[in-house]
């Protein structure tokens, strides 16, 4: 299964992000964001396994900032989600 | 023992707050510093607790709520991040010495504005008056040695209206007063965890605006390359290990605020400042109340050194305090600077007997001292 990350610029904001997808009913988690995807060193991402659209449409709605979104097909690399 | 002295720190605490600490203690490792179910289980906690702090206090976003050790940190991160040296500052006469002494210490110009105890509309005139020029305003929402009540809605649109920031002080108000962040506009609210929101000692709240300045430099837990703090809330301004378990318990703290209503809990100490006033006058000691006031009360007893009385009712397990309550110019604008004043506060938990018992140990108290004194005369 496909795993999306949101970075998100602070543990907060994670929280917030994975929060208020919670509670539209999309299952999301605050994880460490993997080293190599954060250029200024240890930050926070909100994975989600789908509805990635909708996630980041809400989160825009909410205007809860989110950075880079990449996704990670099962096995395969993350590769970042042009948008 | 009777415990008056809740302006200072409110010494019983809801149930929930003391399990709620030693669960953090036992549970909980630090936010921000791993992935695992410790440091999560913290995260999660403080997420929590900015999230009900800023409901309680109407903030727009929990990254808004920076956690502090107490009020003095928060206001000194608040007044170092808007006051410069020479820049004209109106406070009011009842600031507490973690308004006062920053203030000083930055070099700036003080304009203090009403002196005049339990008269908000004089207080008000006098910000009229000073506000133009300023460049910043800072003012308590209640005394914490008189327990004025000043009308801080106004204050804070009128500086609006003058475009000064405002930084407000809710020490003695947060969990008994209205404190709505939205409606205010203040650029920072500062408040300590252990009084009103009966949350432990070493916590505070600071909310803000603002992204602020930092006092202190060092890990955040996130964006470790980057050489300086960075640059959004609330990680700009809490930097290195959180007092998670002091968090966890203010947490409860908060709920149960919010549970039992702040408008709840002020009627309730309003009743019994009511009750005291009353008892107090009786005696013929000199009470400082007025219409404007929170359930915070100060009064003397003409002749008897206020510390000595003080040190003569915690011996009978009556505990008060005494002394100028780190407000030197509170009491300079009431007249009490050279001699100090009694205070007594309640909180939540505070029964009208025991108020009634504290009245009744002050009458033998100072009927004691009398005699103490009037044996020492005869000598």
């Amino acid at each position: 299964m496909t795993q999306y990350l949101i970075l998100c610029r602070s543990l907060s904001t994670a929280q917030r992000a994975a929060r208020t997808l919670e509670r539209a009913g999309t299952t999301a988690v605050v994880v460490k964001a993997p080293a190599g995807l954060t250029t200024s060193g240890c930050g926070y991402a909100v994975s989600l396994r789908k509805d990635l659209e909708s996630a980041l449409s809400l989160l825009e709605r909410n205007r809860i900032p989110y950075g880079k979104v990449f996704m990670k097909p099962q096995g395969g690399e993350y590769r970042e989600v042009e948008r | 023992m009777i415990y008056l002295d809740n302006a200072a720190t409110t010494l019983v605490k809801p149930s929930r707050v003391i399990s709620a600490v030693q669960r953090a203690m036992q549970t909980m490792a630090s936010p921000g510093r791993g992935a695992h179910r410790p440091a999560m289980l913290a995260a999660e906690t403080l997420y929590d607790c900015r999230a009900e702090a800023a409901e309680l206090f109407r903030v727009p976003e929990p990254e808004q709520v920076v956690f502090t050790m107490n009020a003095t940190h928060a206001l000194n991160l608040a007044i170092h991040s808007l006051a410069k040296p020479g820049m004209p500052v109106v406070t009011s006469g009842f600031e507490h010495n973690s308004v006062i002494r920053p203030l000083r210490s930055l070099g700036a110009e003080l304009r203090v504005a009403g002196r005049r105890l339990f008269d908000p509309t004089d207080t008000l005139e006098r910000f009229e008056r000073l506000l133009p020029g300023a460049g910043l305003a800072v003012c308590t929402h209640v005394s914490n040695a008189f327990g004025y009540i000043l009308p801080i809605d106004e204050i804070s649109a009128l500086c609006r209206s003058r475009g000064v920031p405002l930084i407000v002080d809710a020490s003695q108000s947060a969990g008994t007063l209205p404190v709505d962040f939205g409606a205010l506009g203040a650029a920072f609210i500062a408040m300590p965890g252990h009084k009103g929101l009966y949350g432990p000692q070493g916590t505070g709240l600071l909310l803000c605006a603002e992204p602020g300045r930092p006092l202190l430099q060092g890990g955040s837990g996130a964006d470790s390359r980057l050489p300086l703090m960075p640059e959004h809330l609330p990680d700009r301004l809490e930097a290195g290990t959180h007092n998670v378990c002091g968090i966890a318990g203010l947490l409860e703290g908060l709920r149960y605020v919010r549970e039992k209503r702040p408008s709840a809990i002020l009627a309730h100490e309003r009743g019994l400042l009511a009750l005291a006033v009353q008892r107090l006058e009786t005696l013929g000691l000199r009470v400082y109340a007025g219409e404007a006031q929170s359930g915070v009360l100060s009064f003397e007893s003409p002749g008897t050194d206020c510390e000595e009385l003080a040190g003569a009712l915690a011996e009978e397990g009556l505990c008060l305090r005494a002394g100028l309550h780190c407000a030197p110019l509170a009491h300079e604008s009431a007249g009490t600077l050279e001699r100090g004043t009694l205070r007594m506060s309640f909180s939540a938990f505070t029964a009208p007997e025991e108020v009634r018992a504290a009245c009744g140990r002050i009458e033998e108290t100072l009927s004691r001292l009398g005699n103490r004194g009037r044996s020492r005369e005869k000598e």
